[in-house]
């Protein structure tokens, strides 16, 4: 079978199933048994189908999603969450869709730092999106923030995927990490720039409402007890991360025991807030890690029956001008990362890309940049971003794909607009790292 | 009386995966707490929290199946009439009923295969595997009893409230 | 002309999939017209622990995979792990010739060529390691990563406080300090980076990779006796060739690493030949006892031990 072959029947299988609506870890189950019939020699390879979704399973650093959603369930159901945004709400007066903004610089502060896109998307989600539907936003705008800021933890340090970017592609990993800064807070500013185009736009998009005016003294101590504590949490947790008592896989486990001890501290911990927290950061965890048992499998096929690596070398095959064959390989990445899991394609397209960037002349640390960004929109491009499946799982009930795939695209629009930045203004990144 | 049984084996099932998503946090934290202490922390820990994640997964499916809570798009089946709507429905429930009895029965398969050629997983013990995969037959065993209520029973797996929400 | 599909364990631009990759060249330049290897991926096609398993079922024909990916279904393979020889000689010695027998026996494989042998393995540390009054490494205080492969030596016999993490992680571990030793191979802390952290490289060396490449017995047969020879004959002037590739490849690590600031310590006397007794014995320890439960029991751990180590050269 040649690749396109295989390209159509695993996607066009993929595409068709999800679209009549079969569930989306189903839908890969069904796509990889077909395909795994089809390239691995029939119904022997069903079970290495399984030997391979347990490998993906089992894997440490899978381990922040469901605590970082504990951490946020607790959060929610204790009623700590509600009050520290009472607070916030209060001291940041009648700034229009002032939440939306706490949630770009809390999220860009706190994903970055965990390094965990899933396990950020989680907590964040978790946490405000409910409360902010409650309070009469329209859900864009607290979903789309919070996606936006989950793809910035593989962009600005610490970042895992950075790391190994830069080991398989033998390129300097301190400099690829500092590389990401300045484009990472560049995208976030452009992450704030959107969210008051869109209270401008659309005024009722979050809600306006007259506080009442507050002494000095009021609001500190108001930030005292209601913000800085919950706050201290997180910080804390990061701290700890720096400081090198705990890994970033290891550090959501202390952030939801810090909200725990909180809780009890607050007296707001009920048995039932505790049940509750369990049941709803079970829920979507069983649901993203069965779709992770399919997808990486999936992913897996992609590569196994030659399907994306025949892709990749069509499309290198053109020969174009320097531009055009950045565009294009940006293009193979994108659509990729539509399918597949990061690691799987950059473990495909290292080999692969980085030679031909570097016979291109292009800079190896900017290229890798421009690499990773195509990562970060990959998870949350329609239809398999994985981040946008954990969306939908800690997103209060009735709310859509749709909405979603909808909330998602302003924040993609963003990090193309950085990567056209980039490549018209590379000291952007290399700036940093020739300091 | 089977019904009966067999309610209390899913959401005992689910409790477990609750139990071990604790656990997972429990852990973590040991580890972390002895490692700082200058203690070596036990292996068991690291490793018992990575086959926790497979359990869990696997232990808390079904119960997940029923509650509705795999993520589906509702696309196709919004924009169909209430009729029509009803026969896709049930049509991929019973897709998903076949999906789940292959990979029970590829699982137990893959059971049988293990203990026949005494297999372990060689991470810090020798652990036998068909410890590990004998999940994937009990689980997707009762996926598919779970999926099938959707086939047969009077509650649809699809809304079709996309529609209404857009 | 017949096409057997491959895969490898590591990525592709890691030093021994580049050696694998190589000897598939040859193959394929040797091969035309009789048999070609079709390589498919590494980690990315199928995940690299379920490699063994996939080769076994028929799934891929063949596989390049440390030994210890497979060390549950044939303990074996710690033989090599605890090796001083490279291919060469226990390809002279029927060493290898054993090890096929054990692989196809237990498991239905053919082992084609031990590769990339002759490399060992260090401690590294970021700070100056200490030594006792008898001259023995001091342990006490070193966060020492690990993993099965080390973890029988660096547990039972330095009483090290391990810490496992795998390959991926190690480099921000180093970086934050959650470890600040590691064992490697002498080759690859560069491609790693993990030398912009590690300081010292503890000699001796000890321990040897048992990269290996594997492949489904039935499929093997199944080929014709010219491909047989050709992917035999291949895989056998590989073992010599990629001994002295990578001792190449070591001293330019080396003379790198030292350009750049590594320093070198060494254990001496008695405290080094106790150190790698332990290395060598509490591996074969455990050999001993997974082969005790296992069919066919011990019978071959004697003459293992004699074909895979020279105690001679030890000393
Ligand atoms: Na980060
Ligand atoms: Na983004």
């Amino acid at each position: 079978m040649d690749w396109y072959e295989a390209l159509a029947l695993l996607l066009g299988s993929i595409i068709f199933l999800m679209a009549v609506g079969m569930p989306v870890a189903l839908a890969f189950l069904a796509a990889n048994i077909v395909g795994a019939w089809v390239f691995m020699g029939g119904e022997r390879g069903v079970t290495q189908l399984l030997n391979n979704g347990m490998g993906a399973l089992t894997k440490y650093a899978l381990m922040p999603i469901p605590l970082f959603l504990l951490m946020g369930e607790i959060f929610f159901h204790t009623g700590l969450g509600g009050r520290m945004f009472n607070a916030i709400d209060k001291l940041l007066g009648r700034l229009p869709g002032r939440l939306s903004y706490v949630t770009v610089l809390g999220g860009t502060a706190f994903s970055t730092l965990s390094g965990s896109s899933m396990g950020s998307t989680a907590l964040l989600g978790s946490l405000m999106v409910p409360e902010m539907k409650r309070r009469g936003y329209k859900s864009h705008m607290s979903i789309g923030p919070i996606l936006g800021t989950g793809g910035l933890a593989i962009i600005i340090p610490p970042s895992a995927l950075a790391v190994l970017l830069a080991t398989l592609a033998q390129i300097d990993v301190a400099a690829l990490l500092i590389a990401g800064v300045v484009p990472g807070l560049i995208l976030a500013a452009f992450y704030i720039g959107t969210i008051w185009l869109q209270t401008r736009l659309d005024p009722n998009a979050a809600p306006a409402y007259d506080v009442e005016p507050m002494s000095l003294a009021f609001r500190f101590k108001l930030l005292m007890t209601e913000v800085v504590p919950m706050v201290g949490v997180m910080v804390a947790i990061i701290v700890l991360m720096i400081q090198g008592f705990v890994t970033p896989s290891e550090a959501a486990a202390f952030g939801a025991l810090g909200v725990l001890v909180l809780a009890a501290l607050f007296r707001c911990l009920t048995w039932t807030a505790a049940k509750k927290s369990v049941i709803g950061a079970l829920k979507v965890t069983l649901m993203a890690y069965l779709i992770v048992f399919g997808s990486a499998t999936f992913s897996q096929l992609l590569a196994f029956s030659g399907a994306s690596r025949g892709l990749v070398n069509w499309a290198i095959a053109f020969e174009l001008a320097p531009l055009a064959m950045l565009l294009v390989m940006f293009a193979v990445l994108l659509l990729l990362g539509m399918f597949m899991e990061q690691i799987s394609i950059m473990l495909l397209t290292v080999p692969i890309f980085f030679p031909l960037a570097q016979s291109l002349g292009f800079d190896p640390i900017w290229f890798g940049l421009i690499m990773l960004l195509s990562l970060e929109i990959s998870f949350t491009t329609p239809p398999f971003g994985l981040l946008l499946f954990v969306m939908k799982g800690v997103a209060p009930m009735g709310t859509t794909m749709r909405e979603i795939y909808t909330s998602a695209f302003p924040f993609i629009l963003c990090s193309l607009l950085l990567v056209a930045l980039l490549i018209g203004f590379p000291e952007l990144a290399l700036w940093l790292p020739s300091m | 009386m089977f019904k009966k049984t067999y309610d209390t084996l899913l959401y005992g099932m689910a409790i477990l995966a609750g139990l071990l998503l604790v656990w997972l946090m429990v852990s973590v934290i040991t580890s972390v707490l002895m490692r700082n202490a200058g203690l070596q922390p036990f292996a068991w820990l690291f490793t018992s929290a990575e086959y926790g994640l497979l359990y869990m997964t696997m232990l808390g499916a079904p119960w997940l199946v029923r509650e509705k809570g795999h993520v589906h798009i509702e696309l196709v089946t919004a924009a169909l009439p209430a009729t029509l709507r009803t026969i896709v429905s049930r049509g991929v429930a019973a897709a998903c009923v076949l999906v789940c009895l292959i990979l029970a029965w590829k699982g137990f398969d893959l059971v049988l295969t293990n203990i026949e050629r005494g297999d372990y997983d060689t991470r810090a013990y020798y652990f036998p595997r068909w410890m590990l995969t004998i999940a994937f037959p009990l689980s997707f065993g009762m996926m598919a009893i779970e999926f099938s209520r959707f086939v047969f029973g009077t509650d649809l797996m699809h809304s079709g409230e996309a529609g209404i929400h857009e | 002309e017949e096409s057997i599909s491959a895969v490898h364990a590591f990525p592709e631009t890691l030093i021994y999939t580049k050696s694998f990759l190589s000897f598939v060249d040859k193959v394929n330049e040797a091969g035309k017209g009789v048999i070609q290897i079709d390589v498919r991926g590494g980690p990315e096609a199928i995940g690299m622990f379920q490699q063994p398993d996939a080769v076994r079922d028929g799934i891929v024909d063949m596989v390049y995979t440390p030994g210890s990916f497979y060390g549950g279904a044939l303990p074996e393979k710690d033989a090599m792990v605890a090796s001083n020889l490279t291919a060469v000689e226990t390809r002279a010695n029927g060493g290898i010739e054993l090890i096929d027998q054990i692989h196809q026996e237990k498991m239905g494989l053919k082992y084609l060529g031990w590769f990339d042998s002759g490399v060992c393995y260090n401690l590294w540390t970021r700070n100056e390691p200490t030594f006792d009054a008898n001259g023995n490494l001091e342990v006490e205080g070193l966060k020492l990563r690990g993993n099965n492969v080390y973890n029988a030596f660096f547990t039972n016999y330095l009483g090290a406080q391990v810490i496992d993490l795998p390959t991926g992680e190690v480099y921000s571990a180093l970086q934050r300090g959650v470890v600040d030793a590691t064992g490697w191979t002498q080759i690859g802390l560069i491609d790693l980076k993990w030398n912009e952290f590690l300081n010292y490289r503890i000699e001796p060396c000890f321990f040897s990779t048992d990269l290996g490449v594997i492949v489904n017995l039935e499929r093997w047969n199944s080929l014709s006796d010219e491909a047989r020879k050709i992917l035999q004959d291949v895989a056998i002037q590989h073992e010599k060739d990629s001994v002295e590739a990578l001792r190449g490849k070591r001293d330019e690590d080396f003379a790198a690493l030292e350009a750049a600031g590594m320093k070198v310590v060494s254990l001496e006397g008695e405290a080094k030949a106790n150190y790698l007794a332990a290395a060598r014995e509490k591996t074969w320890e455990r050999m001993k006892t997974l082969m005790a439960e296992q069919p066919g029991g011990t019978d071959n751990y004697d003459r293992l031990i004699e074909l895979f180590y020279d105690l001679d050269a030890a000393k």
